[in-house]
């Protein structure tokens, strides 16, 4: 008589947690799988669900079969429950069984977590610098020159190794395809390891709340074959890659290619659309002014000034600090030009 | 009008603000003229930072919360005890000093749901404007204002004074004690909040807007932030005095006060539970407050205790912050559960009808988790760049303090096995409660694990993690504690139907609204942006609108508290047919509790066993034990 | 707030019921004195506020191993352990102070609390005097800050140390207290201690160690 209620609620437990498994694992969790790390955190993360949905579903079915089952009927108003204090077996069952369980999970992730975080020869070191509300990548090169860019590239399949510092606030570097993230301190350097493992794009996003333009501070990943790596590298070494009007060797665009360019380079590469409206582009950024209304009628020369020198000029209403002053150093010149060249046609 | 102004009340509070901010007006041009800076008189920012500081002081002398204590200390003789400060008279009464533990117990309760509806209407806007990808409503700046204003006001005026409101009710009544062991204390630690709440609030009104760090306001931004910071660094304080103020009271009272015969181990498990969240209160707020201090000191007075820029020279160290801050920060989150896990504890066993299954594992799973409770505070800082390996031990001690909660769980639901379950709204609350509360422990050892924490951290996953185990853990017990006590609060009973309403409503919108949040935080979206990318787009509109939905239900639950309150029927002294001893006096109760202390003759919960009693109103000479008196661990009698 | 009907009704019960009695004795359930077990539990949380402050220390002196104290500045070790001895010393008198009203003998009360409050505000004055004379600011490094963030905080609590001991002067000179009622000196004397005992933690790992 009284097996019968627990077989049951065993029954009944099994296949709700067998269908709560299965929608569980169903559901699409994660992002795009494009690092190394990726494949031991999602598996952890299956392991976790399949430990924990019967432990809900126990819960859960208790709660529900009691509600069916010993809920007061009309007449039951006075009566009470059995006075049952306690039973020493089935507490002592409950404090060992999920003490060992909790272990061994921590067992299991400790093991993942080296894994994870393995150090590799041979690693591309890529120096990231966070500023409110940017982020620089840096390629260090043999003699002491680097590369930096403002969307990161990496080549397939080779380990990298980033070291993360931060010029102003506490920031987050975070990859979410690569699904590891650190924070970007003030004063020391983090470090983080990854191999992509996957062609393609994938958002860079700051996981810190860092001030106002925190949500926009954003960059792409781009994971290239190590041959295409390679070229970028290399195009981005070369001295006279856009030199600027100065550039005799470099091809010289015209007026319309350089608008083109900077169109471009203003909704991808440089980012400037997260932060600024600007109709022509269709960006509704409202982190800095409207560019449309604040650059009408301004000149080439002032406009390139507010690009690299954000602070010499500031929008009243707006305050200082806020777009960071790297854009010089980052964009190519040849970008920047290109990026004048499109803000001084869209303002006339 | 001049004896108005003399008297302590609102009267002489106006007068004493407009004094305090002469008083900063003059510190500050004093202070400023001796160290020869320039333009002495006329600095607004400093002059502000201190009238903060000073207008809540003054606010407290001027409505008369030191009056006794100034007589004390200055040697004249103290007005005698003529009661005249004890009970509400008229609904004005609520808006005084008074020192009645059950006064002082509505003025929090009530207090601190005002400041529940507005930061949830904060969070109402957050969620218009997360509606859409894109900005809208609010600008990036005020967006930030909202969710730190919301997480603030929820924190440290909803969630800890409402536990401490209830607590100030009942728990005098429950170990038989005529009040609190330090009335005036307990009523200064009252009036400290509305002050600290309206700081936070009035944040919105400072140049350059309200604080926009978060609640958890991080150095080194919060040092560089606008004057809107220092409204929240100053309210913690006050919110956080007031809360050590309080936890004090109730240790004293608990230790010193009980009636004869309530030894430790027959204390209701709602006792047990305030006595150790106030053990964790008065050993952990100390550290947000001086997290806060620092923060305050490099802000207004150069300090430069977080600034560790390479090439400044000062030597400061960010993470320090983060420490100071987690070693309190942590223990609240528990400081948020524990009164929670009382109130379930007690609703559970009066509305099955049966004793508590495993009493004693369940006072002894609470100092577990108090202890438990230090020593894991780093595990919000696995991504912080912190050293390495104090990772681990954080990740395993995280791990086993689920145990003592697993414990409760457990014994809750041994507890519900075989009794006569009445199913009316506390208990309805009881249950949501088990459901959505295990959820959120269960996503809390999820997020123990660090590979998996390293990607999810700083995303929604941790936002639904925290609701799940805030809103379906802390506020379903409180909802289920404010309809449990209703009666004996208010002396009216409230409306059932609307109660069950309130509680469906609440449980399925609560759902909706947070549920979804895990998918998007796996999925890659940060928390605290107010833009987010086009992926998320629609997974955000269904979120925010069962947001709204469960905002209106919230609704239901304000109606049927004001208007049960002024028209509800007359209530029971003991509708729930409870053995603890609030239930054995009138609803409302008499002025000072009990006529005579009464004596405890047996545990709070023997439900079942025929003729048992908790408490008698007899002397202890001659009160007799009962035979089932004492709180039993045998085994069942299966 | 609406609670007007309900709360008349009660009050109206209880007012009839308070002519003849106040609130029933409450029963005393531990041996330790309310008033002194507050006390403890207060100074619990004192410790942590220190305890906080220490955690700067450690983390910017031994977590990140600054210089200490930062370069070429210095902390004056000799004045600093006079005044430590001057504090140590208001220790015996506010104790001798306790001991004299416990048997009864005023003198040793008024001349125990005034010499304790003159000893304490001595510490303050030479206190305040070093900081003026100290040659760095807590703007010049987080080193600074800490020494000023740690012998301030201490110092606030002298401070407060400090209005404790003059309301139980004012109230000694008044007549008040006697072998029977004596825990408004007893209570502010453990103040006092505590505000001594954690000067020598002080003192002995910021100018020290």
């Amino acid at each position: 008589m009284r097996r019968h209620p627990i077989i049951q609620m065993v029954a009944i437990g099994a296949i709700a947690s067998a269908i709560g498994i299965a929608l569980a694992l169903w559901i699409n969790w994660f992002p795009a799988d494009a690092a190394k790390q990726d494949h031991p955190i999602d598996t952890l993360y299956d392991v976790l669900l399949i430990v924990s949905i019967p432990i809900f579903v126990l819960v859960l079915t208790v709660i529900l079969y009691s509600v069916w089952t010993f809920r007061m009927r009309p007449g039951q108003e006075n009566e009470d429950g059995p006075p049952i204090h306690g039973n020493t077996r089935l507490e002592v069952f409950w404090t060992a069984i999920p003490a060992i369980l909790l272990v061994s999970l921590c067992s299991y992730a400790y093991a993942v977590l080296n894994d994870i975080e393995k150090k590799h020869d041979h690693e591309l070191v890529v120096k990231v610098h966070a500023i409110q509300f940017a982020w620089t990548f840096e390629y260090p090169q043999a003699g002491g020159r680097s590369v930096v860019s403002p969307q990161l590239y990496l080549p397939k399949d080779k380990p990298v190794r980033f070291d993360i510092d931060s010029a102003d606030v506490i920031h987050d570097f975070w990859v979410p395809a690569f699904r590891v993230k650190i924070d970007a301190v003030p004063g020391i350097t983090t470090r983080l390891r990854v191999t992509p493992t996957k062609l393609g794009a994938f958002p860079v996003v700051c996981a810190e709340l860092c001030g106002l333009g925190h949500a926009v501070m954003r960059s792409t990943a781009h994971v290239m074959t190590p041959a295409a790596f390679g070229r970028w590298l290399a195009q981005k070494q070369a001295p006279a890659a856009g030199g600027g009007g100065a550039g005799g060797g470099a091809r010289q665009l015209t007026q319309q290619q350089l608008v083109a360019l900077g169109r471009a380079t203003f909704t991808g590469d440089g980012g400037c659309g997260a932060c600024h409206t600007l109709a022509e582009a269709g960006t509704t950024g409202t982190t800095g002014p409207d560019l449309g209304r604040v650059l009408r009628g301004q000149s080439e020369n002032a406009i390139r000034t507010d690009i690299v020198d954000p602070n010499a000029r500031i929008t009243p209403g707006y305050s200082a600090n806020i777009m960071p002053p790297t854009f010089g150093q980052t964009l190519s010149a040849q970008q920047l030009d290109g990026l004048v060249a499109y803000l001084a046609t869209v303002s006339k | 009008m001049l004896a108005k102004l003399r008297a302590p009340g609102w009267y002489r509070a106006g007068l004493f603000t407009l004094a305090a901010i002469a008083f900063a007006y003059v510190l500050v041009g004093i202070v400023r003229s001796a160290m020869h800076f320039p333009n002495a008189w006329d600095d607004g920012d400093a002059i502000t930072i201190v009238s903060l500081i000073a207008v809540p002081l003054f606010v407290l002398v001027g409505i008369g919360c030191f009056d006794y204590w100034f007589y004390w200390v200055s040697g004249r003789p103290t007005r005698p005890e003529d009661h005249s400060a004890h009970g509400a008279q008229s609904w004005k009464d609520y808006f005084r000093v008074n020192t009645d533990h059950k006064v002082i117990g509505i003025q929090y309760v009530c207090t601190s749901f005002f400041f529940l509806f507005v930061g949830g209407l904060l969070a109402m806007l957050m969620r218009a404007e997360l509606a859409q990808p894109g900005m809208q409503f609010v600008s990036s700046e005020q967006f930030n204002g909202l969710f730190s204003v919301h997480a603030a006001l929820l924190i440290f005026l909803f969630v800890i004074p409402v536990f401490a409101g209830l607590a100030n009710f009942v728990i005098p009544l429950m170990i038989g004690a005529p009040d609190m062991a330090f009335p005036r204390l307990n009523a200064l630690s009252f009036w400290m909040l509305p002050l600290a709440g309206l700081l936070m609030v009035g944040s919105f009104l400072a140049p350059g807007g309200s604080f926009a760090t978060g609640w958890t306001a991080y150095a080194p931004l919060s040092t560089t932030m606008p004057l809107g910071q220092l409204f929240f660094t100053i309210g913690v304080q006050f919110a956080g005095a007031s809360s050590i103020a309080t936890a004090l009271n109730f240790l004293v009272t608990i230790i010193t006060m009980r009636a004869p015969g309530m030894s430790f181990f027959r204390m209701p498990l709602l006792v047990w539970a305030n006595f150790s969240t106030s053990l964790l209160v008065v050993i952990a707020t100390p550290f947000i407050a001086a997290s806060q201090f620092f923060v305050l000191l490099d802000r207004a007075l150069g300090f430069q205790f977080f600034n560790a820029f390479v090439g400044a020279g000062k030597d400061g160290s960010v993470l320090m912050y983060q420490h100071v801050f987690w070693f309190y920060s942590h223990p609240a989150v528990y400081i948020m559960m524990l009164p929670g896990f009382g109130i379930i504890s007690e609703i559970i066993s009066v509305k099955s009808r049966k004793p508590i299954f495993g009493y004693r594992m369940m006072a002894f799973s609470l100092i577990a988790i108090v202890i438990l409770g230090f020593t894991v505070w780093a595990h919000h800082m696995f991504v912080s760049g912190m050293q390495s390996w104090i990772r681990i031990p954080m990740m395993i001690t995280t791990a086993i303090i689920a145990v003592p909660t697993g414990i409760k769980i457990f014994s809750w639901l041994a507890t519900l096995w075989r009794g006569v379950l009445h199913l009316d709204t506390p208990m309805l609350f009881a249950l949501g409660f088990l459901t959505t509360f295990t959820c959120g422990g269960i996503s809390g050892v999820m997020l123990a694990m660090i590979p998996f924490d390293i990607h999810v951290s700083d995303t929604y996953f941790i936002v639904a993690h925290i609701h799940y185990v805030l809103f379906g853990g802390s506020l379903f017990t409180i909802f289920a504690g404010v309809y449990y006590w209703f009666p004996k609060m208010t002396g009216r009973m409230y409306d059932e139907r609307l109660g069950k309403l309130h509680f469906w409503a609440t449980f399925v919108f609560f759902n909706l609204t947070f549920a979804p949040m895990h998918v998007i935080g796996v999925q890659g979206m940060p928390r605290r942006v107010a833009d987010y990318a086009q992926q998320f787009a629609g997974m955000n509109l269904a979120i925010s609108i069962a947001s709204f939905l469960l905002g209106l239900s919230m609704l239901v639950f304000l109606y049927n508290m004001v208007v049960s309150w002024r028209l509800g029927p007359r209530a029971a002294a003991n509708p729930w047919r409870a053995l603890t001893l609030e239930w054995q006096v009138s609803s409302p109760p008499p002025i000072f509790n009990f006529d005579a202390v009464p004596t405890v003759v047996g545990g709070p919960y023997e439900y079942g066993i025929p003729g048992a009693v908790h408490g008698i109103f007899q002397s202890p000479a001659e009160a007799k034990p009962m035979p089932a008196g004492s709180v039993a661990t045998s085994p069942t009698t299966e | 707030m609406e609670a007007s009907a309900a709360s008349l009704h009660a009050g109206a019960g209880a007012h009839v019921e308070h002519e003849h009695h106040g609130p029933p004795e409450a029963h005393r359930s531990s041996r330790v004195e309310p008033q002194l077990l507050g006390m403890l539990l207060f100074i619990i949380s004192e410790v942590m506020v220190f305890g906080a402050f220490f955690t700067a220390y450690f983390f910017i002196r031994v977590v990140d191993a600054s210089p200490w104290p930062a370069h070429g500045t210095e902390l004056p070790k000799i004045i600093a352990g006079f005044n430590t001895a001057i504090l140590l010393s208001s220790s015996v008198t506010v104790h001798w102070a306790l001991e004299g009203v416990k048997r009864g003998n005023r003198f040793a009360l008024k001349a125990g609390m005034l010499t304790t409050f003159f000893l304490g505000a001595t510490f303050l004055f030479v206190q305040i005097n070093e900081y003026v004379h100290i040659g760095f600011a807590p703007s010049n490094s987080a080193q600074a800050s800490i020494f000023f963030g740690l012998t301030g905080l201490h110092g606030a609590h002298v401070f407060i140390g400090l209005c404790l001991l003059a309301f139980v002067n004012v109230r000694a000179f008044r007549g008040h207290f006697s072998p029977e009622q004596h825990r408004g000196v007893e209570v502010p004397g453990i103040y006092w201690h505590f505000v001594d005992v954690m000067w020598v933690i002080v003192y002995t790992t910021v100018y020290l160690l």
